[in-house]
């Protein structure tokens, strides 16, 4: 399976995959990301992501985290979407990168990861979509994923981009 | 002995710098979709470059059709990423700038004693990497058109994809 679900909680909670406390760009802490195996829903608010950039030993990142709600959700094949996978495909790549899907027409927001410095994530093409946060995460998330072979940008099967495979 | 380069046979599974820096496996690059894949002589000539707006016509379609596309030269990665961002490629650019592989694919243009590049060439692969089609640049019209490569897609998709015929 080379999906997982994902999700932003309050505080932490056993049985994930992995997760790890979330800083805001002053230091606060504004709660937990986790990550668990696909299948049953964890969480009502869960999505799916591409499991192949968790890692529960990946060291601390930063990351620019777009998640929308449901009444905000466009449609995956809308062409802002399709523009943002080109311009990720374009820009140097990031460590890690995945698009959220909540159904199997919706796209739910995306994650970038870096860990150069959090200037490096104010030109995330996800940023388009919805409100991007940049945020610090601390170690035992995300790793690091080989950069996207392009040019594809159409989900497989409804997983999340860039997962392969029907 | 170099390696078998003709229809049916399996290309050998690459392994080299992409144009970030990152080493890739052509087999990984593939992730289970058709893949074209060319050798090129380096971004300086005018026959790539205009092999190369070839392609990024053919992107579009390639971004939406479950089908990958990687490009090898003996360019640098820092060269390969920059002719690649002015093309406007959205694809693997993969650098052998240590020519580790010329002459196990016997690809070696000797007729250029400058550069000693890749002799331009382009396969088309099953996700598995056996070759479905193989095309010697040398000339440019040896090179494939779009349609040809729109048809090789569509042949390798055809027989790849068990939805092919739509499901009932």
């Amino acid at each position: 399976m080379n999906w997982c679900w994902f999700a932003e909680l309050a505080t932490p909670t056993a049985g994930t995959l992995a997760s790890a406390e979330v800083l805001d760009l002053d230091g606060r802490g504004v709660g937990v990301l986790a990550a668990w195996a696909a299948g049953r829903k964890p969480v009502a608010d869960a999505v799916r992501m591409d499991a192949r950039i968790v890692n529960p030993s990946g060291a601390p990142a930063w990351i620019s985290l777009v998640l929308l709600s449901r009444d905000r959700s466009p449609l995956f094949d809308d062409p802002a979407v399709s523009g943002a996978l080109r311009a990720v495909l374009s820009y140097p790549p990031p460590d890690a990168v995945s698009t959220f899907v909540r159904d199997s027409s919706r796209f739910a927001g995306a994650v970038t990861v870096r860990r150069g410095g959090p200037a490096d994530l104010h030109s995330d093409p996800f940023a388009r979509l919805g409100r991007a946060r940049v945020l610090r995460v601390g170690p035992g998330l995300f790793g690091r994923a080989a950069s996207v072979p392009g040019p594809v940008i159409q989900r497989y099967a409804g997983k999340p981009w860039p997962a392969p495979g029907f | 002995m170099g390696a078998d380069l003709t229809t049916a046979s399996r290309f050998p599974d690459l392994e080299l710098a992409d144009h970030s820096g990152v080493r890739r496996r052509l087999s990984e690059l593939a992730e289970g979709d058709p893949l074209v894949l060319n050798f090129f002589r380096g971004w300086w000539c005018p026959k790539e470059q205009a092999f190369f707006r070839r392609l990024v016509r053919l992107q579009d379609e390639a971004e939406v059709a479950y089908s990958r596309l990687v490009s090898v030269s003996v360019d640098q990665s820092l060269e390969l990423s920059a002719f690649r961002a002015g093309l406007g490629a959205r694809w693997t650019f993969l650098s052998d700038s240590d020519r580790i592989y010329l002459d196990e694919l016997r690809l070696r243009e000797t007729t250029d004693g400058l550069h000693h590049p890749y002799l331009p060439a382009t396969f088309t692969l099953y996700p598995d990497l056996t070759i479905h089609s193989a095309y010697n640049g040398y000339w440019f019209w040896g090179r494939p058109s779009n349609e040809e490569l729109r048809q090789d897609m569509r042949a390798i998709t055809r027989a790849i994809r068990e939805d092919w015929e739509v499901p009932v």
